[in-house]
């Protein structure tokens, strides 16, 4: 089933970073294999302020911090998932995951092959990511399609509060490792929660806004950015069709092809640089695919510039994709004037 | 040594051509300049002379097979001189096999050569989307219009010409025909010892449409009217395109075995009369083309979709009446007496599938200009300056030898509107085609 699960109760209005923090509890109180690690995770209550006071409800032995050492805790968190339980792992950053890519693409993503099947990694990553905060440089890219680039890795990213908690518990379920990537610009945003136990499949894209003249293809907050430009591109009467990725490995072909071959015009919006990136992935699966018969004007990308993210909060907005840009691209591009 | 015969270049952009006939078999003696084998390409077809004297050998391309300009096709051995292998140093049809581009790097991607203009053959800037749909539809991108930036064709585009109120040439109305067996009718008239005369009629007229100009004509010989398949008494047939409709009358003219003729062309019949004086040079005398076609893109083809489509007198007048500057010139006796010969819808239909093939989206899509260069014979051109089917300019493409006898107050038809005139110029140039060669 394609549809989110068993989503019963009441819906409550939730920021994302609480959203996380109710599927994280929800987690640790049914399921006594379910451990939070991560650095600062604990009193401090995340650098994010995502756990919050779960080490007061269930303790210093479910939601450990760790050393500062990703290589270290990363390592702690995928011999704990070899050997029964189920360890969500936060970074502070999820920039710092490169100090702990030998446990993730070497060890959690090659386990189960380098062993013939008889073993799995079911470990969730929880990676801070994007720009937009001031945080400069080495605290503000967006890393997935690094990691989308490694088979037995699943790459998910929430762009609502809904959706934060259903993949969350999902990943929880997943054999596998799952890296979820949270934009740190949502977590206070609020939105409708459903309380109690659901998941959102992994791998399953999300129609925003249903549309005829374009489709544009985003992921993380880049969807949330589209859906703010078709309402304006509505009013130009531009029909625009968004389409919120929400995991990128797997990544959903069917949806974005069945869009592309209604609208026959498909815009790709991520914040990763550009080249090689998200973007990449979707505009070559397009080609590829009989929906390239239906393309009625070029495979446009809207990716971050080939730089560094700048301190200066005007160059920091200028590097990545914004409203006024998708909405120029997407008139561009429906209009046929590129 | 063997002389190497070479397929020679012949118009500015051609790459390659066809061997469309070749006059002398393997083995047989040929004279310099003898007629060797006949060409032709998109825009015209003509004929290659002997490089040499000698006899024929290693006849490398066969009649009807494509061949890229410079290759050698056959060598000339000398009498008595050792006919061995097939010569080696230049490159030989089988070096570069038809329809084989030339290898290239495929890893560095290369614009196509000749994608100099959207309207390229094959290289129509169109969507996957406008590609696909075009397909499906049997729409040629060629012919439509690109609104995306660079002339791209769009969805959009094929659409509106899905939906354009009037399509190239509609034959909704007409019925289905089916290709006839036989040969083009000739018709004769007239006797006498000097070269003959013989003319070409238009799309959408015949043999008779010429004949009031007979009793003005020089009465010492004979004049031939040939008429185009689908057309008065010939047989209904398919035309893949110009030069296949000029290779049926270069047939037909063949087997006529005229030595000598002075040929006359009306419309596209001048257009055809050209592409024979081209193939046949040494048969022809003199031409005189009146209101040509194949000089120009322009071309008035609602008028002929009115006249082909017409089945009654009452739709058929108002279109040709179209064709004279003055529409009295039209009267209703020659209205119904056209549509007497247009009676037979079938015909008509055929004549749409031409009109369709030859004039699409009401241009001339063809070229014979070129021709006009090649000629060796006196050519005149007689034009009405009201001409709303082939507009009279285009005649400012003929070089300065070629002279131009432009008709004030007179349209498509000045055999019709001004009779005496057009025979007096006609009868003038067979005349002076005479007197200037001995032969006649």
């Amino acid at each position: 089933m394609n549809a989110e699960s068993s989503v019963r109760g009441e819906v409550h209005e939730l920021s994302y970073a609480e959203s996380i923090r109710d599927a994280m509890d929800i987690a640790l109180g049914s399921d006594e294999r379910v451990v939070l690690m991560g650095e600062d995770i604990g009193v401090y209550g995340g650098a994010f302020q995502v756990t919050g006071s779960l080490v007061h409800k269930y303790g210093e032995d479910r939601v450990m911090d760790t050393p500062i050492s990703e290589l270290g805790g990363a390592g702690v968190a995928v011999g704990a998932a070899l050997t029964g339980l189920r360890p969500i792992f936060e970074f502070q950053f999820s920039d710092f995951s490169t100090l702990a890519m030998e446990q993730i693409v070497n060890q959690a993503a090659k386990l189960r092959y380098m062993l013939g099947g008889a073993v799995s990694v079911p470990l969730v990553m929880r990676l801070p990511s994007g720009s937009g905060t001031g945080a400069a440089a080495q605290h503000s890219q967006s890393l997935e399609a690094w990691y989308g680039h490694v088979p037995g890795l699943k790459v998910a990213q929430p762009s609502t509060p809904r959706d934060a908690k259903g993949l969350l518990l999902a990943a929880l379920e997943d054999p596998d490792p799952v890296l979820i990537f949270e934009h740190k610009l949502l977590y206070k945003m609020k939105g409708p929660v459903p309380s109690g136990y659901y998941t959102t499949p992994i791998g399953k894209a999300a129609v925003r806004r249903e549309g005829t003249d374009l489709t544009i293809a985003a992921n993380s907050i880049m969807a949330l950015k589209a859906e703010e430009a078709a309402k304006t591109l509505a009013d130009e009467g531009i029909d625009a069709e968004v389409i919120d990725l929400r995991t990128v490995r797997p990544i959903d072909r069917e949806t974005v092809l069945a869009s592309v071959r209604k609208t026959g015009r498909l815009l790709c919006v991520y914040e990763g640089v550009k080249t090689l990136g998200v973007g990449a992935e979707v505009s070559a699966m397009v080609a590829e695919s009989d929906a390239f018969d239906f393309l009625d004007g070029p495979i446009v990308r809207l990716g971050g510039a080939e730089c560094p993210i700048p301190y200066n909060p005007k160059l920091e907005e200028a590097v990545v994709p914004q409203v006024p840009a998708i909405i120029r691209a997407a008139r561009d591009l429906a209009n046929g004037a590129i | 040594m063997p002389v190497e015969v070479i397929f020679p270049k012949v118009d500015m952009d051609m790459e390659r051509g066809r061997i469309a006939t070749w006059h002398v078999k393997p083995g047989e003696r040929v004279s310099k300049s003898d007629p060797l084998f006949d060409i032709e390409t998109d825009k015209a077809a003509m004929e290659v002379e002997s490089p040499a004297e000698g006899f024929l050998h290693h006849v490398l391309a066969k009649e009807g097979s494509e061949v890229a300009i410079g290759v050698a096709v056959a060598w000339i051995y000398a009498e008595g001189e050792d006919v061995g292998d097939v010569p080696e140093g230049r490159p030989t049809p089988a070096d570069a096999p038809p329809g084989r581009e030339p290898d290239r790097d495929e890893t560095q991607w290369q614009r196509p050569a000749q994608a100099t203009s959207p309207l390229d053959a094959g290289n129509r800037r169109a969507t996957p989307a406008a590609r696909a749909l075009a397909a499906q539809r049997g729409i040629d991108l060629k012919n439509i219009g690109g609104s995306g930036p660079r002339g791209r064709v769009q969805a959009k585009d094929v659409i509106a010409n899905l939906q354009a109120p009037e399509p190239p040439l509609d034959t909704r109305s007409l019925p289905g025909w089916r290709p006839e067996r036989g040969d083009l009718a000739v018709v004769r008239s007239g006797s006498g010892a000097h070269a003959p005369i013989l003319m070409f009629h238009g799309l959408a007229a015949d043999g008779p449409s010429l004949e009031a100009l007979d009793p003005l004509l020089p009465q010492d010989r004979e004049v031939l009217k040939m008429e185009l398949p689908s057309h008065g008494r010939s047989p209904r047939r398919r035309v893949a395109g110009f030069a296949d409709l000029a290779r049926q009358v270069r047939v037909r003219f063949d087997d006529l075995a005229l030595d000598n003729v002075h040929i006359v062309g009306h419309s596209l019949g001048g257009a055809l009369a050209l592409a024979l004086a081209d193939t046949r040079p040494r048969q022809v005398r003199s031409v005189t083309l009146i209101s040509p076609a194949g000089l120009g893109p322009e071309f008035g083809g609602q008028i002929l979709r009115g006249i082909i489509r017409a089945g009654s007198a009452a739709s058929l007048g108002p279109w040709l009446r179209q064709l004279t500057s003055d529409p009295a010139t039209i009267t209703e006796d020659y209205v119904r007496a056209a549509m007497a010969a247009r009676g037979d819808a079938a015909m008509r239909a055929a004549q749409a599938d031409m009109a369709c093939t030859l004039f699409p989206d009401d241009t001339q899509g063809f070229d014979v200009s070129g021709t006009l260069n090649r000629l060796d014979c006196p050519a005149r051109i007689i034009w009405g300056r009201d001409d709303k089917v082939v507009p009279w300019r285009h005649a400012l493409r003929a070089p300065g030898k070629v002279a131009l006898h432009l008709l004030e107050g007179v349209g498509h038809l000045p055999h019709v509107e001004r009779l005496e005139e057009v025979a007096s110029i006609l009868s003038d140039n067979v005349c002076r085609s005479s007197r200037s060669r001995a032969a006649n």
